[in-house]
């Protein structure tokens, strides 16, 4: 069964109470019956659930426990009290069903994003659960790494041994593969229940109201029926500006950068860009654009080389003379937020004439201070969280914005109000640099894309 | 770093130091340093220092050059300690202290000298046996010999290996909180609301991975075990040599 809607939507309480985790370990009101092979999962003693129901959650780093790749999947057989002999037998197949032969040994920690996944997968797997709940297992990984995850996942699916429940954006590989998809509206309220074809059929139109992506072909079906609904969203970098002005904002030369001795995380980048260019970082995990982005506007210091922000070295740039010039959104909003309140957070050190417009462009983003202000920034969900990390950077109306993984986790709404507000702030001359992994915000947003490999630049070419 | 690490583990798995029981390691490095609690003297604890750092290097194979960039600056920030103590020691002020040296405005007696030798020789002692310990023990190994050795919860040994290895995450996340104010023209250095951020992230971490841990049946009744461990001839041989080591330490401080 695929779980979709919108942000907020509740999909990942839903799996939290699918695995027996609410309302006992997450208090939590809770109505309405939840049954596993016909008992109620509330009644049933966690153990037992736990028993039945392996859970795959966004963030591999949170739910690897041990240090190396075999004990990690030998954890749940362990706590199981499975015979040494068993696990010795099932470790290995549970890797190999993941593609993951042959890294027993590793260290979990040394795996790539999409080889942790993969990993917290065969360990919810490994003792053969009748259900597995997966809740956006691709959402961190790059295009292969997902892709990768899916093929797995599929595969799975056809061995028809495991119920799995996914909650999943990726919808071109995830409608596919459903017998079943729930659709939930922004409120929890589920709009329809039934195969891939039925719900296209029945509720393609409410789907992509209530802000759900749907695969490709729905949606031209879909907007062929409706002559009234034009793709509202003009691509931005279709739309009539001035053009770069040839006039560069940042400049980089022999850059080169490393966490720690030896091992560079960038190697020799020269880069110019442009005054009101839209530039995309492209490129696999661990490739560098993140730590690009960060040197670029000087949030770290590069080893060797110089970085020229509008003339100035912007490492050397007071904070304040840097948050005018440059805001930068980072990959994780959870990461980033330093405030206990929405409102405190978007408030933080603006200048108290830029305030009322932080109130309209929060009405805008959808997150009104006066349903949101009070509310903690870490109870927010994936999407307004990150809507609201943007609207911190946004507010301040800087000449270069670096966002980092800005669409990740949107839904559609989230999504076109996205592109909508950075329209705006692109056609008033400033310049973009995203590092994102999302095609079509590269198609939509961006006219040049820089794709690094190991920390080189390997191509920087036009956007077609 | 990262490369260095897995170096080090074949080290850790190889030497017979690494075979030893990490149960039985802790326990002759808990008992030298209670041992050296006994004497105030400086050969003991130099003694015991350079025990652990020949059985470190013959029995724990632990490669010269890493061993010496561990070592380093834990000597150095002890002779530190060592000369700070010297330096504000309250005998120096004392009259009836015999002076060592007078260096412009400042007086050095014997008694402080000796004070701050002694309290060096103790940290350098310290040091070189935590970075045996630390060096030829495997976490994974720790963790499963604890617990099946010396009956330590499972939640306690499990739960502290999982924080352990969060330990970079923590770093990680502060520096993009300091970026996070950088960006938002807040002025850098240490502000208690960064303090407090990590702090949240590191709860919002642990629970997510207690919620991971519960998903996968973790306490849920008697656990089985993928390596067990089992006690060793080498780790009564090493401990009964650990024991003789100590003894003859304390010889010298007679």
């Amino acid at each position: 069964m695929l779980v979709v809607g919108p942000s907020g939507s509740g999909k990942s309480t839903l799996a939290l109470a699918i695995g027996g985790m609410i309302p006992r370990e997450i208090p939590a009101a809770m109505g309405g019956l939840l049954s596993l092979d016909g008992r109620e999962i509330r009644g049933l003693d966690p153990t037992a659930v736990a028993a039945r129901v392996g859970m795959v959650w966004q963030d591999p780093d949170s739910q690897l426990v041990m240090e190396r790749v075999e004990d990690d999947v030998a954890f749940g057989l362990e706590n199981r009290g499975w015979p040494r002999d068993a696990m010795l037998a099932r470790v290995p197949e549970a890797l190999d069903e993941m593609g993951l032969a042959g890294l027993q040994r590793q260290r979990s920690r040394r795996l790539s994003g999409g080889e942790q996944q993969r990993l917290a997968a065969a360990g919810a797997l490994a003792p053969r659960p009748d259900i597995l709940v997966l809740d956006e297992p691709t959402a961190n990984l790059d295009p292969g790494g997902a892709a990768d995850f899916m093929d797995r996942l599929a595969a799975l699916r056809d061995e028809r041994s495991t119920t799995i429940v996914l909650i999943e954006h990726l919808v071109e590989a995830a409608w596919p593969m459903a017998d079943l998809i729930l659709a939930l509206d922004g409120d929890g309220r589920p709009i329809d229940v039934g195969t891939p074809a039925e719900v296209a059929r029945r509720s393609a139109g409410l789907l992509r109201d209530a802000g759900i992506w749907l695969p490709l072909a729905v949606e031209r079906r879909i907007a062929g029926h409706e002559p009234r609904a034009p793709r509202a969203r003009a691509p931005i970098a279709g739309a009539a500006r001035e053009s770069a002005t040839g006039r560069p904002v940042i400049t980089a030369a022999n850059l080169r950068f490393g966490f720690d001795r030896g091992e560079a995380v960038i190697r020799d980048v020269h880069l110019r860009i442009d005054a009101g260019e839209r530039v995309a970082l492209v490129g696999p995990n661990g490739s560098g654009k993140t730590t690009l982005a960060r040197l670029l506007i000087g949030l770290l210091r590069p080893d060797t080389g110089t970085v020229r922000l509008l003339g100035d070295d912007p490492a050397r740039l007071s904070p304040a003379a840097l948050a005018e010039r440059a805001q930068y959104v980072f990959q994780d909003p959870e990461r980033q937020f330093l405030a206990q309140t929405v409102e405190e957070e978007i408030l933080l050190g603006l200048p108290v004439a830029v305030r009322p417009s932080a109130r309209t462009l929060m009405v805008r983003l959808g997150l009104p201070l006066d349903r949101f202000g009070r509310r903690s920034p870490y109870r927010l969900s994936g999407g307004e969280q990150r809507r609201l990390s943007l609207a911190c950077a946004l507010v301040r109306e800087p000449a270069v914005l670096v966002l980092d993984e800005p669409t990740f986790g949107q839904d559609r709404h989230g999504y076109e109000a996205l592109l909508e507000i950075l329209h705006e702030r692109l056609d008033a001359g400033a310049t973009l640099i995203a590092a994102t992994h999302d095609r079509r915000f590269v198609a939509d947003a961006t006219e040049r894309a820089i794709k690094l490999d190991d920390g080189w630049i390997v191509s920087d070419e036009a956007v077609s | 770093m990262i490369a260095a690490r897995t170096e080090l583990d074949d080290v850790r798995l190889k030497g017979p130091l690494g075979r030893v029981s990490p149960v039985v390691k802790l326990a002759i490095a808990v008992m030298w340093l209670a041992g050296m609690a006994l004497t105030l003297r400086i050969l003991p604890p130099l003694f015991l220092a350079g025990a652990a750092i020949a059985a470190g290097i013959v029995l724990g194979r632990i490669p010269t050059r890493t061993f010496a960039r561990t070592l380093a600056p834990l000597w150095i920030a002890a002779i530190g300690i060592g000369v700070s103590n010297t330096l504000f020691a309250a005998s120096n002020g004392d009259p009836a202290a015999t002076e060592l040296v007078q260096l412009g405005p400042i007086r050095i007696t014997v008694e402080a000298a000796a004070g701050g030798i002694a309290l060096a020789c103790r940290v350098i002692a310290i040091a070189s046996v935590g970075a045996v310990f630390t060096l030829t023990t495997d976490s994974t190994r720790l963790a499963d010999s604890l617990v099946q050795q010396a009956r330590v919860s499972p939640r306690f040994a499990y739960g502290a290996l999982a924080a352990y290895q969060a330990i970079p995450r923590f770093g990680e996340d502060l520096a993009t909180l300091r970026q996070a104010r950088r960006v938002r023209g807040l002025r850098g250095g240490w502000h208690p609301g960064l303090l407090l951020g990590v702090l949240v992230l590191a709860l919002r971490h642990a629970d997510r991975m207690a919620l991971a841990m519960d998903a996968r049946a973790f306490g849920s009744g008697p656990r089985t075990f993928y390596r067990p461990t089992h006690w060793s001839s080498l780790d009564l041989v090493v401990g009964i040599a650990a024991i003789a080591v100590l003894v003859v330490a304390l010889a010298f401080g007679r």
